[in-house]
Parts: C-alpha cells; sequence; structure tokens
C-alpha cells in the first residue's frame, strides 16, 4: 500500500528527465550530424570539385547564391515551430519586392525608402495571414494556400507587362556585391544573414517570447491554459515570417537587378525542406534555430557543389526531395513525440508475444 | 577583248573562291574551349534538336561541349547554372533567355571574368551578352506566316491570332509584323480577334475551341507559338472544320506532323534548328578566338555567309514545313 504512491511517485519524477535526456540528446545530436555532414560536404567538394573552393573570398562569394532562402527560412522556422506553416512565403516575397520596385520606378521614390516599405508590407502581408488563421479559424496551410493565389495575382498586376529592372548599384551590390578588405571580399548577402541568424538563435532559444513559440506549437491549448496569449504569439510568428520574405524579395530583386511577380517562386519548397532537415518538426513545438542555420548552409552548398560539378539541376532537385524524405524518416524514428514510425517498428517487434496468447485462445474450442 | 572580260570574271571568280576558303580556314582551332549550351530548359525538342547541330560542330571545332539547362523555364535556374559554369572557368557560354533583364547581372559576372556571352534564339538585355545570333528577321517570319494561310483561303476572309502570352517580345513582334505584312499583301483580310492561350496545350486548346465558336466565319488561325499552334490545329479537329479553318504557326515538325498530314496546317515557318545549333558553336569558337567584331562578315561551311551588324547575327530566312517536306525534318 504504501509501496504503490513511492512507484508511482519515482516514475512521475523519473518521466520528465528520462524524456528531457532523450530530447536533449536527440536535438544536440541532430544538429551535430548536420554539423557533421557540412564539413563533410564542403571538404568533399573542396578537394573533390575544380572550383568550389579556389580561395575562401570565392567560397564565401558563393553564398549569396542561396542565401536569399535562409532568410525566408528563419522567418518560416518560427511559424513551424508554432505547428503552422506559411505557404505564402514566395507570394509574399514576390509581391513585396514588385511593389518596392514600383515605388522606385513609377513614383520615383528613394531605392532604399522603397525597400523599407516593402518590408512593411511584408509585415502587413503576414498579418493577414495572421488574421485569416486566427479569426477565420482557417488551417495554416489552407489559409496561407489561400493568401499565397492572392498575392500571387497581386503581384502579377502590380508588375504589369514590363516589370521594372535596373536598379542602383548601391542597391545591386545588396544582392550581389561585396565588402572588400583588401583582396578579402565578403559578400554583403552574407553579412546580412550572419546577424539575422544570430538574432533569430537568441529569439527561440534565449528569449521569453521563443519559449511561449514552442510551447504553442508543442499544447496550444496547454499553452493557452498557461496564460499565454496564443493569437498574440502566432501573429507575431506570421508577421516576422512575411516581413523575412519580403527581405529575401528585396534582395533577390538586387541580385537580378530586377523584380518579377514569379521571383518568389523558388523560394517556397526549398526552405520548408531546410527548416525540415534543421530539425524543426513540422507538427511544431520541436526543434532549434540552430539546425535551421546549418541546414540551410548544407543544402545550399550542397546544391552549389552538386551544380559545380556539373550534375544538372534536374539531379540536384532530386537529391534535396530524397533528402527531405530521409531527414523525416530518421526523425520520426527517433522522434520523442510524434514516434508513429518508431512506435510501429517497436510494435513489430513486440507483437509476436502478444499474439501467441490469441492463437491460444483461438485453439482452445 | 571578249576574252580578256572573260578571263577578268574568272579571275574574280577565283579570287572569290579562295577568299570564302581563307575565311573558313581562319577558324582557328588550336586551343581546346569549353562551350556551354544553356537553353530555357532541358527536354524541349526545339533545343534538343539546337543540342544535336552543336555537338556535332563542337567535334570539329575542338570544343569541349556542355548541354546542361534547368528543368522548369526559369530565369532563376539558368543563374545557378550560369553560376555553376563561371566557378568551372568555361570559355563561352550559350543561352536561350528566359528573361532579358533577369539574366544579366549573372552574365555581366561572367563577362567581367573574361567569358564570353553568345545568345541566340531569345535575347538577353544587350550589354550583357557579346554576341546574339536571331532566328529569323521579324518581318520575313511575318510574311511566311501569312503566307501560309493567306494562299489557301479567300482575299477577304477573317483570321485569328492565337498567341502564347501578352508579353512575349518574339510573338508580339511576329504579331506587328504580320499585321503590317497583311495589310499591304490582303488589304481585304481581317484580323477578328487575338487570343492567348499561356504556352499550354490545354488552355490553348480551349482558346482555339472560344475562337472557333465564336468566331465562325473565321478562315485561319495564325498561331506564332509552339502550344497554341497545336491548340489551334486541335481545335479545328475537334469541331470538324478541316478543310475549312487552316492553321499556321511556329512549332517543331514532330508536334505538328500528324496536323499536317491531316490537311489542318497546311505550311507553318520555323528555322531549321539543328543548323542554327551548328552557327552558335562556330559564333562561340570565333568569339573565343576574339576573331568576330561587332560589326563583321564570316563564313561557315556548310551554313553559308553571315553579316554581324551590331553584335547581331541573323540566322536564316524561315523554313516552311509542308506535307511534302515535313518527313525530312526530325526534332
Amino acid at each position: 500500500m504504501s509501496a504503490l504512491p513511492r512507484i508511482g511517485a519515482h516514475v512521475a519524477a523519473d518521466a520528465p528527465t528520462a524524456k528531457r535526456r532523450r530530447r536533449f540528446l536527440g536535438m544536440g545530436g541532430w544538429e551535430f550530424s548536420l554539423l557533421v555532414l557540412l564539413v563533410i560536404v564542403t571538404t568533399g567538394f573542396g578537394l573533390g570539385v575544380p572550383g568550389f573552393f579556389d580561395d575562401l573570398s570565392g567560397f564565401l562569394g558563393m553564398t549569396g547564391n542561396f542565401l536569399p532562402f535562409g532568410i525566408v527560412a528563419l522567418g518560416l522556422s518560427l511559424v513551424i515551430f508554432t505547428g503552422g506553416i506559411d505557404l505564402s512565403v514566395g507570394a509574399t516575397a514576390s509581391l513585396a519586392a514588385v511593389v518596392a520596385a514600383q515605388l522606385w520606378a513609377t513614383l520615383g521614390l528613394n531605392i532604399w525608402v522603397a525597400g523599407l516599405l516593402g518590408l512593411v508590407m511584408g509585415g502587413v502581408l503576414g498579418g493577414i495571414n495572421a488574421a485569416v488563421i486566427v479569426f477565420l479559424r482557417i488551417e495554416p496551410l489552407i489559409a496561407t494556400l489561400a493568401t499565397s493565389f492572392i498575392y500571387t495575382s497581386a503581384a502579377v498586376a502590380v508588375a504589369g507587362d514590363s516589370p521594372p529592372s535596373g536598379f542602383p548599384e548601391a542597391f545591386n551590390n545588396l544582392g550581389s556585391g561585396a565588402l572588400g578588405l583588401g583582396s578579402f571580399q565578403v559578400p554583403y548577402q552574407l553579412l546580412l544573414f550572419i546577424p539575422l541568424a544570430v538574432l533569430f538563435w537568441l529569439l527561440v532559444g534565449r528569449s521569453a517570447f521563443g519559449r511561449k513559440l514552442v510551447t504553442v506549437g508543442y499544447n496550444s491549448e496547454a499553452a493557452r491554459y498557461s496564460g499565454i496569449r496564443v493569437p498574440r504569439v502566432l501573429a507575431a510568428a506570421y508577421i516576422i515570417s512575411g516581413m523575412m520574405a519580403a527581405l529575401a524579395g528585396l534582395v533577390l530583386s538586387a541580385y537580378y537587378s530586377a523584380a518579377r511577380a514569379d521571383m518568389g517562386d523558388v523560394l517556397l519548397l526549398t526552405t520548408i525542406a531546410m527548416v525540415v532537415l534543421g530539425g524543426v518538426s513540422i507538427f511544431g513545438g520541436e526543434g532549434s534555430m540552430g539546425g535551421v542555420i546549418i541546414a540551410v548552409l548544407l543544402l545550399g552548398l550542397l546544391r552549389q557543389g552538386m551544380l559545380i560539378a556539373g550534375f544538372s539541376d534536374m539531379v540536384t532537385s532530386m537529391l534535396t526531395g530524397a533528402i527531405l524524405i530521409g531527414s523525416i524518416a530518421v526523425r520520426n524514428i527517433f522522434s520523442t513525440r510524434v514516434g508513429g514510425f518508431g512506435k510501429r517498428l517497436l510494435a513489430l517487434v513486440r507483437r509476436p508475444a502478444v499474439a501467441v496468447p490469441d492463437t491460444t485462445r483461438h485453439d482452445a474450442p | 577583248m571578249i576574252n580578256a572580260r572573260r578571263m577578268l570574271v574568272l579571275a574574280a571568280a577565283a579570287t572569290l573562291a579562295v577568299a570564302s576558303i581563307a575565311a573558313a580556314q581562319t577558324v582557328d582551332t588550336s586551343k581546346r574551349i569549353k562551350v556551354a549550351m544553356v537553353p530555357k530548359l532541358v527536354g524541349l525538342s526545339v533545343f534538343k534538336a539546337n543540342q544535336q547541330g552543336a555537338e556535332a560542330a563542337a567535334k570539329t571545332l575542338n570544343i569541349d561541349f556542355l548541354y546542361t539547362g534547368p528543368v522548369t523555364a526559369s530565369a532563376q535556374g539558368q543563374v545557378d547554372v550560369f553560376n555553376s559554369l563561371i566557378a568551372r572557368k568555361f570559355d563561352v557560354i550559350t543561352t536561350t533567355s528566359n528573361n532579358p533583364t533577369q539574366l544579366a547581372p549573372a552574365l555581366k559576372r561572367a563577362m567581367k571574368q573574361g567569358i564570353k556571352v553568345v545568345s541566340y534564339d531569345s535575347d538577353v538585355a544587350p550589354d550583357a551578352r557579346d554576341f546574339f545570333i536571331q532566328n529569323t528577321e521579324y518581318p520575313a517570319f511575318g510574311k511566311a506566316l501569312v503566307d501560309s494561310v493567306a494562299k489557301y483561303i479567300p482575299a477577304d476572309s477573317e483570321v485569328a491570332i492565337l498567341s502564347s502570352t501578352k508579353d512575349a517580345t518574339i510573338q508580339n513582334e511576329w504579331i506587328s509584323a504580320l499585321t503590317a505584312y497583311m495589310k499591304t499583301a490582303y488589304p481585304k483580310m481581317k484580323i477578328v480577334t487575338t487570343e492567348y492561350g499561356q504556352s499550354d496545350p490545354s488552355k490553348s486548346l480551349t482558346a482555339g475551341l472560344n475562337i472557333l465558336q465564336a468566331h465562325p466565319n473565321v478562315a485561319a488561325i495564325i498561331a506564332p507559338d509552339g502550344a497554341s499552334v497545336v491548340g489551334a490545329a486541335a481545335a479545328v479537329q475537334k469541331l470538324g472544320r478541316t478543310g475549312k479553318v487552316f492553321v499556321t504557326g511556329c512549332s517543331n515538325p514532330d508536334a505538328i506532323r500528324q496536323y499536317v498530314k491531316a490537311g489542318i496546317i497546311k505550311a507553318s515557318p520555323l528555322w531549321d534548328e539543328v543548323k542554327e545549333g551548328q552557327l552558335v558553336m562556330h559564333v562561340a569558337r570565333l568569339a573565343a578566338n576574339n576573331a568576330l567584331k561587332p560589326n563583321d562578315t564570316f563564313s561557315v561551311p556548310g551554313l553559308g555567309n553571315y553579316t554581324v551588324k551590331d553584335k547581331v547575327i541573323i540566322f536564316s530566312e524561315p523554313l516552311i514545313f509542308t506535307a511534302e517536306n515535313i518527313d525530312q525534318y526530325k526534332f
């Protein structure tokens, strides 16, 4: 009688620590394996593929070809942490960039002011997403799919028959320029991405907002009962995602020195792949920003390396898909929470033990 | 006297012949170079036909040839490919662009590193390439489109246009060229509507059906786009208007062969994509050798003489596919 509560207490005390330890190891392990993979990929391409690593400046310069994806991934991670999804990031990027470009081209606004208004526009578009999700109670998947159609059409309408191009050189530098320190060159895109990455890492891992974000994603009801204003957290996540998408759109238009309505289309799928590969659970509440940042570099450099090695775009796209499936499968097996696949595997192992008494019972009469 | 003149003519002819041989021989192929051909997307038969010609020419020109491009027709995909080619230190990049302005920064970066850029088919911004090979002259192609249907219908017929998209540069040039030609050559002919099939086979078919149902008097559809010509021809077939409505357009022969044989398409202009691929490689070789000036002339054995005018080279007159000749072309 007195033993029972003790066992119960023991179990209750032990379960969270076991869970926490497993989760900590799981997450840390995931990031660590990504990092190892990144080192392998970089040194592998560096040694085996001429042109991949000729000098440090050239190598860093290559990041300018994929960092817009990384910028979107940072914002999109917040949304996925909450258990939602933002399918409108590509359309938001296009619309914000096209609007900024038109403000510059037709109204003669200073390009930087126009760019700033583009960022604000991205925030507004994210806010609309949040409003649709919170007030109309529409699933994020459907809500952002719908708004992505609307934003894309708006972008096409704003862009017109001849989308603006030929921005001032100072603005183009944001996309394709580099800060020269003697012969050493650091692309402006990287100088933009590094502080953002640090900021997002602190925001998710070290701030109260980050805790709330993850709690909402882990269990939105529990978050509500513990006093977290869930709609406010969701709104912040979608607004930030919208602004980051807009920033990526602006960087892309600087990179191409042109803004087009279909420019952001390529962003969405690769970015989701980066976030998921980074270890953020698509069901929310799990993952770390560090993983996402490593995944951005990993997928980005992998793609660049493959392209330089002469593999066609087709092969690289296929590989991205395969990596995505592989990473989700691996995560599902080791996940402590979703665990479907891992549990089923365990069940498969255990079933014979259950099945034996079953058959004897059937045989008995 | 007569003899002397004859001698003179002969001498002149001989000099010309020698000169043209000399011109053909001046292509210096001693140094092996790396040339890439980047189409709008891989897997489209017209671009494969370019590749076929380019590959054959590359062998004779001591060129390491690479055919690579994005899976979908995206400028972003092409830029990715350009970046990799720059890193791999190619000597020449040849490309047909998905978007003239978006590709420019990457190509300018290539040019800054000493890589020659040759565009063909669809041009990039003029300051982002060394040479552009234009398929045919716009007026010539506009004339060919009109002539391909006008011969088979009464001079006062109603004609419809089914194009790709509203902002398609080349299509719009052709449409204005054919409108201008029609006004002078067939003044009584009337263009009653212009529809767009978005370069999509099913949308083009729908647009074709719309034209035929909304304008029952239309005797010809001019569809200067690969998808729309097939859509228009399929619409004519579906509504049983074969022999009453004629279609022409701009497509590779394989895609329209059945409609040409069925008599829906009497004639359809294009250009020889295989030979164009050969020309692209010759220009790439000359550009790599720094042997071609912005205004210049050169000759290519088996293809003919070409003039460079302000960095633009016109490839050829339109090539008209008909029931008689279409089986000679497989692409």
